[in-house]
C-alpha cells in the first residue's frame, strides 16, 4: 500500500511545528510498512489535486497572507473545493482551515476573501487565544480526546452544513464563546491546534490514515503501534491543563 | 528627579545586596523596583557612558563576551550584564551597581545585550553609540509574534538612537532591510560566497519573500537558514557585501574554528575559540561592533580567540570521565547549529536534551519540531544513549522518536541531581542541550557538583 500525500505552501504555511504533522503521518505509515509520497506544493508551483490522497495545509504569518491570497485565486481555490467535493482527505490546521472558510473579517471591518470549500467564516478579535488547550472529538471523528497548543486571534464560525471536530473541555478553541473546536465536512478535519496536532494524539492521527486508505483501497487496516511515548506525552499534558 | 534618583539608586542597592545576601542573582528585581521610583533612571545612568548595544534573536550574549574581552585587553573600564538580563530592569541593576549614589558612572563604556521588544523603549534612553543586529529568526512566537514584528521592533527601537552606528549582518535579508529606511550609517558583516559550502534552502525558512515587494527570494549561496546570498528579481533588493568579510573557513573543530578574515583593508587567518558557524557570524559582527567602537582591529581579533565564552553557551565541564559541553538552544537555528555541530563529533557519546516551557523559555514547544532532529539519525551509530529531561521531558522524547532514533535508546529522567550524578558516572563524552531555565537549573546541578561560577558571577 501506498499513500500520496500532498503539502500544500509548505513554504509560506508552516508556523509552530506544523510540519511535525507530516512527520507522524510518514513514520506512522512507514512503522506499518506503508509507503509515503509526500510531494512539497509552495507557492507558484502546479499540480492535480485529484492525484493525491491526503491534503495537509499549515498555519502560517501575515506577512506572506496576500502572496498565498492571489495564488490560491489563480485556480487552486477552484482545485480544493473540487477535492473535497470528491471526498479528498483534508488536515488543515489554522490558517489553513481558516483559508477553507468564505472569508477573513478583520478587526475593524476590513473583509478577505477565502475560497468557500467549507461552511465557515472568521472574524478577527483584539484578544489572542493562545496556550495549551485540549477538546474531545465527535464520534464521527473517532472521540478521542485531543490536546493541543492554539494560537490564533481569529474566531471562527461554523455554518448550518458542517460539524464541528470536537467539543471544547480546556482552552478556547473556535472562537471561545459555542465550545466547538475545528470542523468537519465530507473528509476535511481543520482544527486550530497547532502543538504539532498528531504526534501527542496518535488515534486521530490513525483516524486521518485510515479515512484515506479506506477511500483509496476501500477497505483498510492499521496493525497497532506501541505509542506509551505518544500516551505518556498527551496525558502529561491534559493532566496539566 | 535628582531626589528620586538618589533614592531609586539606594533601594536599588539595598535589594541587590539583600539577595545576594540569600545566595540570588539579584540581577532584574532591584532595577525594576529602581525603575518605579525614577521612571528617568535609566537615562540618567546612560547620559555619561559609551554604550554599545547588541540585539537581534541569536548570540546576543556571546556576541557581547567576544566584544567586552576586546575591551578587557585594552585596559579599557567597562560595564556589561553578564547575568543575561536583558529587559530595561536588568539594565539598570547592572549600570546602578556601577555607578555613584548620584548616578555617575564609574565606567567609560558599557556593553549591553538588549531584548528584542524591550529594545524598543530602552535605545531612546541609553542611546547607545553603537548599536549590532545579530539576526532574526523565528524565536518564541508566543510571546514576540511573528518574526517581522521582532523586525519592527527594532526598528522603532533605533529610530530612538538616529546617531548611532548600526552592524548588520548583510546576509540576513530580515536585519539588512533595517538599513532601507533608517538614516543611521552602518558597517555590514557577514561570510562572503565560496567561503563556505553552500546548502540548499532548508524546508523551513524564515524569510522566503521579500521584505520590501513580497517575491520570493532566489539565492546565490545558503550559509544555514535564511542566512547568505539573497536576491529579489523583482525589486532588486539584495545582499550588500560585507565590510567585515569572513572569506573562508578553512577549518572547523569541536573547540572552534579558523576563519580567513577581510576588515580595513587587510586578509588574515582568525582563530574564533567556539565551534560552530553561528559563532563565525557571532565573530564578524564582534569585530565590527568594536572597531565602530574606536578600538584597533587587531584587538578585536585577538579577542576572538581569548574570550571567554557565556554560561550555557558550548560551555566545558569537568563532569564525567570524558567531560560535558552544555550547548544551550533555545529556537529551531540555533538548535540546527547545535545538531549541525554534532555531525564533528567522531567519538561515540551521549545526549541530553532538557526541555521547558517556562516564560522565558516560550511556553509554546512546537518549536522542537520545526527543528531537524531527523539530523541525529546519522549520528545513532556514534550517540549510544539519549536522555531527556525538563518540564516537557515527554514532548521531546516523542520528537526523538519520531525523528527515527529507536525509543528504547530514550530514557527520561527529570531529577537533574540524579541526572548530574549519572553524567559523573559516564565515561563517554555527554553533550547536553537544555532551553534557557533548563539550562539555569541544570547548570546549577552541575556547578554543585564539579565546582564553577554562578550565572551571575561569570
Amino acid at each position: 500500500m501506498e499513500l500520496k500525500i500532498c503539502h500544500m505552501y509548505p513554504d509560506v504555511l508552516n508556523l509552530y511545528g506544523d510540519r511535525g504533522n507530516m512527520i507522524c503521518l510518514r513514520q506512522r505509515l512507514a512503522w506499518r510498512g506503508i509507503e509515503t509520497q509526500i510531494t512539497r506544493l509552495p507557492i507558484g508551483s502546479e499540480a492535480r489535486l485529484s492525484d493525491f490522497d491526503l491534503v495537509f495545509i499549515g498555519g502560517g504569518q501575515d506577512f506572506e497572507q496576500q502572496v498565498l491570497l492571489e495564488d490560491l485565486h489563480r485556480g487552486k481555490d477552484r482545485e480544493i473545493r473540487a477535492a473535497i467535493e470528491d471526498g479528498i482527505p483534508f488536515l488543515t490546521i489554522c490558517g489553513g482551515y481558516q483559508m477553507l472558510g468564505h472569508y477573513y473579517e478583520t478587526y475593524d471591518g476590513k473583509r478577505c476573501d477565502f475560497i468557500g470549500a467549507v461552511d465557515l467564516y472568521t472574524v478577527g478579535s483584539k484578544t489572542r487565544m493562545i496556550g495549551n488547550y485540549k477538546f474531545r472529538c465527535g464520534e464521527a471523528s473517532g472521540g478521542s480526546l485531543v490536546v493541543g497548543f492554539e494560537n490564533h486571534s481569529g474566531k471562527t464560525w461554523l455554518g448550518s452544513g458542517v460539524q464541528p471536530l470536537g467539543t471544547v473541555l480546556a482552552g478556547f478553541g473556535n472562537n471561545g464563546e459555542d465550545k466547538t473546536e475545528g470542523v468537519r465536512y465530507r473528509n476535511v478535519f481543520g482544527t486550530y491546534s497547532h502543538g504539532p496536532l498528531l504526534p501527542k494524539n496518535p488515534e486521530l492521527c490513525d483516524r486521518i490514515l485510515l479515512t484515506a486508505l479506506e477511500r483509496k483501497y476501500g477497505k483498510a487496516e492499521l496493525s497497532p503501534l506501541d505509542d506509551a511515548a505518544e500516551k505518556a506525552a498527551h496525558d502529561e499534558v491534559a493532566g496539566r491543563i | 528627579m535628582k531626589i528620586r534618583a538618589f533614592f531609586a539608586i539606594l533601594l536599588c542597592r539595598l535589594l541587590r545586596g539583600v539577595s545576594r545576601l540569600l545566595h540570588r542573582g539579584g540581577t532584574a528585581m532591584p532595577g525594576r523596583w529602581a525603575l518605579r521610583v525614577c521612571p528617568g533612571l535609566l537615562k540618567l545612568l546612560a547620559r555619561d557612558l559609551k554604550i554599545l548595544a547588541v540585539t537581534g534573536t541569536n548570540g546576543k550574549t556571546t556576541s557581547a563576551r567576544m566584544m567586552e574581552e576586546a575591551f578587557a585587553r585594552r585596559g579599557l573600564s567597562y560595564v556589561a550584564n553578564r547575568s543575561g538580563a536583558n529587559l530595561a530592569s536588568g539594565l539598570t541593576t547592572e549600570l546602578v551597581m556601577n555607578a555613584t549614589l548620584t548616578g555617575k558612572p564609574k565606567k567609560d563604556y558599557a556593553i549591553l545585550e538588549c531584548d528584542e521588544a524591550a529594545a524598543r523603549t530602552v535605545f531612546g534612553q541609553i542611546k547607545p553609540k553603537v548599536v549590532v543586529v545579530t539576526n532574526l529568526f523565528r524565536d518564541q512566537l508566543d510571546r514576540y509574534g511573528e518574526v517581522t514584528h521582532t523586525l519592527e521592533n527594532i526598528r522603532a527601537a533605533i529610530q530612538g538612537a538616529p546617531e548611532a552606528t548600526l552592524c548588520l549582518n548583510a546576509d540576513c535579508s530580515l536585519t539588512a532591510s533595517l538599513a532601507l529606511d533608517l538614516p543611521n550609517p552602518v558597517i555590514w558583516f557577514g561570510i562572503e560566497p565560496g567561503a563556505v559550502p553552500s546548502r540548499p534552502v532548508p524546508e523551513i525558512s524564515d524569510a522566503t519573500h521579500c521584505i520590501r515587494c513580497k517575491t520570493a527570494y532566489e539565492y546565490d549561496y545558503v550559509s544555514y537558514g535564511h542566512l547568505g546570498g539573497f536576491r529579489c528579481p523583482h525589486c532588486g533588493y539584495r545582499r550588500h557585501r560585507a565590510d567585515v568579510a569572513v572569506t573562508a573557513v578553512p577549518e572547523q573543530r569541536l573547540d572552534g574554528s579558523s576563519i580567513v578574515l577581510e576588515a580595513g583593508g587587510q586578509k588574515q587567518l582568525v582563530q574564533v575559540n567556539l565551534p560552530a558557524l553561528y559563532n563565525v557570524y557571532n565573530a564578524a559582527g564582534a569585530v565590527a561592533a568594536v572597531t565602530a567602537m574606536g578600538l584597533p582591529l587587531q584587538t578585536a581579533v585577538e579577542a576572538l580567540g581569548s574570550f571567554q565564552c557565556g554560561f550555557g553557551r558550548m560551555e566545558q565541564f569537568d563532569l564525567g570521565k570524558a567531560g560535558s559541553k552544555m550547548m544551550l538552544v533555545k529556537n529551531p537555528a540555533g538548535c540546527n547549529q547545535v545538531i549541525e555541530f554534532l555531525q564533528n563529533v567522531k567519538e561515540d557519546f551521549v545526549l541530553v536534551v532538557c526541555l521547558n516551557d517556562r516564560g522565558a523559555d516560550g511556553t509554546d514547544i512546537s518549536w522542537i519540531w520545526d527543528a531537524d532532529f531527523e539530523g541525529l539519525q546519522a549520528l545513532s551509530g556514534r550517540m549510544k544513549q539519549v536522555i531527556v529531561s525538563g518540564d516537557r521531558a515527554p514532548d521531546m522524547r516523542v520528537r526523538i522518536k519520531y525523528a527515527g532514533i529507536d525509543d528504547g535508546k530514550i530514557r527520561v529522567e527529570r531529577d537533574y541531581a540524579r541526572l548530574v550524578d549519572w553524567i559523573a558516572g559516564q565515561e563517554l563524552p555527554v553533550f547536553l542541550m537544555p532551553t534557557y531555565t533548563a539550562m539555569l537549573e541544570l547548570r546549577q546541578a552541575v556547578v554543585h557538583k564539579v565546582g564553577g561560577a554562578e550565572f551571575w558571577e561569570k
